[in-house]
């Protein structure tokens, strides 16, 4: 059974890919609220995936997830360089793993939190509806 | 005609609740001077890491939750549970509860049957545990018995389990020595904050639903930030009633030692609460409730465990989705439904846990899947929407990859106040699921604050 890998396809991204043949793939989720390009690879370069993270898995879908934002920017640069949504590019990230090794362990680590205002939650939890019984 | 109409809450599994907690601070001093020895309770590690604190389930034990169970199982009950998932009374119950100590602590302690043992947290007096009995285990073969293997289990069992499984992990890492017995809290711990307005034990939740005027209520099990789909799931589960849709919607949150890469167990609760402070289910309907326990997500095995901590609390009907309580792709995605819906026998279970002896009266609601579908233009029921390669399924996978890549949830997939709480947590813990960091520092901290409270003199030595 083949198992999946998506890519978000964010305006950087897009603009990445303009007039290629990969344009084209870019295919909406969520009614259009987000766009992706879906590599489909086998079982077992799949568990290769897997096996390299601790956190990564397989979802209900098929779809390999939870791997580190770093290992999704290379598989992105890696389709653009093959220009292909094929095993390869999937291949050629996993070789070039130990390149991203010390973003991964940042990654861990910490992530730095969206810079978006949240004053109209704080100001709802001032007045719960449940109390303290 | 007989009365179509649910007119009272369930009772609880077992008879009564069982409520141990000593609130007289004389009696708990009384109850201290039996003591002969004190023990300072640590938290189960695997590989370094705390994966389960005993101090939660002799809270979810003492509070009732886990109504019929009173304290660390004995030998026969242990057996019992893993042969036939009942106590040794006959009541439906699913996993080993046991209070482990070490060889060393053990000889330490220099207890044995009929001594009370006093056990401290956070370096004050908690609770009290009469040994009755002290027998030992082999934790490696209680782990492969709980949970089950392809062997025993074929109906539902796919692979065995092995270390990359969170509860199979708690299991293994037990201490060899168990001292079974009855808990009482001695020193009832203030509940920390955020959790303080979510803490409904089962005799609070009863009381809060009859204040409410509730008799129908259903719950939805999380360990997540909801995201839109579960909300569907929720409202949409809320139709099954009596005669009019549930009068209540409860969120059970589990709390405790959970999986790196969750979050972090204050956003879950406080990103439900928000679909009722933001209005997108009504607070006269809707509350947020956790449990004290450290998941071992044991999908049809933890299921039975929600539905009796729910009766407990008076629940009527259980949500069940797929790949309920899950961890990897140890039992099949509908082993849970397949409990719920015709028993599997190989775990003691010719039938659904509710017609069975020493059962459940909490009903199922098996549920399969909702998604987003933009040509329905709602969050369609999977039996019901057809709009194949239209639809988006949901996948929290999915979403913690989407927010770890820095990108903001668009309103299909979390509603802008719910994103806003994971924001909220994330500021403060400087990451927005859990990491080592976050799960360490949360073990020592904990759910409680204990009041201070005298050791008699002869503990003190």
């Amino acid at each position: 059974m083949a198992k999946y890998f998506g890519i978000i396809v964010d305006e950087k991204r897009l603009a990445a890919i303009k007039g290629t043949a990969l344009e084209e793939k870019v295919e909406p989720i969520f009614g259009g609220a987000l766009k992706r390009l879906v590599l489909e690879v086998s079982d077992e370069l799949g568990q290769k995936v897997i096996d390299s993270f601790s956190k990564a898995r397989f979802d209900a879908r098929g779809y390999i997830e939870e791997t580190p934002a770093a290992f999704k920017k290379l598989v992105f640069k890696k389709i653009i360089e093959t220009k292909s949504l094929g095993q390869e590019a999937m291949e050629m990230a996993l070789k070039e793993i130990d390149t991203i090794k010390d973003e991964v362990a940042k990654e861990d680590m910490e992530l730095p939190a969206p810079d978006i205002d949240i004053s109209d939650v704080l100001e709802m939890q001032k007045n719960p509806v449940q109390k303290p019984v | 005609m007989p009365d179509v109409r649910i007119k009272s809450l369930p009772s609880p599994h077992g008879g009564k609740i069982v409520e141990r907690v000593v609130r007289d601070p004389q009696m708990a001093r009384k109850m201290m001077e039996k003591c002969s020895a004190v023990y300072d309770i640590k938290p189960t590690l695997f590989k370094g890491n705390p994966v389960r604190n005993v101090y939660r389930e002799i809270m979810s034990i003492c509070y009732g939750f886990f109504s019929p169970v009173e304290g660390s199982m004995t030998k026969a009950d242990v057996e019992s549970v893993l042969e036939r998932r009942r106590l040794t009374s006959g009541w439906v119950f699913p996993y080993p509860l046991v209070f482990d100590v070490t060889e060393e602590d053990f000889k330490k302690l220099g207890v044995g049957a009929g001594d009370w043992l006093l056990l401290r947290l956070k370096g004050e007096p908690f609770a009290i545990l009469e040994i009755d009995e002290v027998y030992e285990i082999v934790p490696g073969d209680i782990a492969v018995r709980t949970f089950g293997t392809p062997d025993r289990n074929p109906e539902v069992v796919k692979v065995p389990f092995d270390h990359k499984h969170t509860g199979y992990n708690i299991y293994c890492s037990l201490n060899p020595i168990v001292l079974a017995g009855k808990y009482t809290i001695i020193n009832e711990p203030k509940i920390r904050e955020p959790f303080t307005r979510f803490w409904y034990p089962p005799k609070k939740a009863r009381e809060e639903f009859e204040r409410r005027g509730w008799t129908t209520v259903i719950v939805h099990q999380t360990r997540n930030v909801p995201h839109t789909g579960h909300e569907a799931l929720m409202k949409m589960s809320a139709y099954m009633g009596d005669i009019k849709p549930s009068d209540g919607i409860v969120v059970n949150a589990i709390i405790g030692a959970k999986r790196i890469g969750d979050f972090p167990d204050e956003a879950i609760v406080e990103s439900h609460e928000m679909l009722h402070l933001a209005g997108y289910i009504n607070p006269n309907r809707h509350m947020v409730t956790f449990t004290l326990w450290d998941m071992r997500y044991g999908n049809p095995i933890e299921s039975l465990l929600h539905g009796i901590i729910r009766q407990n609390m008076g629940i009527s009907f259980h949500m069940f989705g797929r790949d309920h309580a899950a961890l990897g792709e140890y039992y099949d995605i509908y082993a849970t439904q397949i409990l719920w819906s015709k028993g599997i026998p190989s775990f003691g279970f010719d039938a659904p846990p509710y017609e069975v002896s020493g059962g459940l009266h909490i009903r199922p609601q098996n549920i399969a899947e909702f998604w987003y579908c933009p040509k329905c233009k709602e969050f369609a029921y999977s039996d019901n929407c057809t709009h194949k390669g239209i639809y988006s399924r949901y996948s929290g996978s999915f979403i913690r990859g989407l927010i770890n890549e820095g990108l903001t949830p668009p309103p299909e997939i979390y509603r802008p106040e719910v994103y806003k709480v994971v924001v909220k947590w994330w500021q403060k813990f400087g990451y927005p699921f859990n990491n080592e960091k976050y799960l360490k520092e949360r073990e020592e901290r904990l759910e409680v604050d204990l009041p201070h409270m005298e050791l008699p003199a002869h503990l003190k030595k």
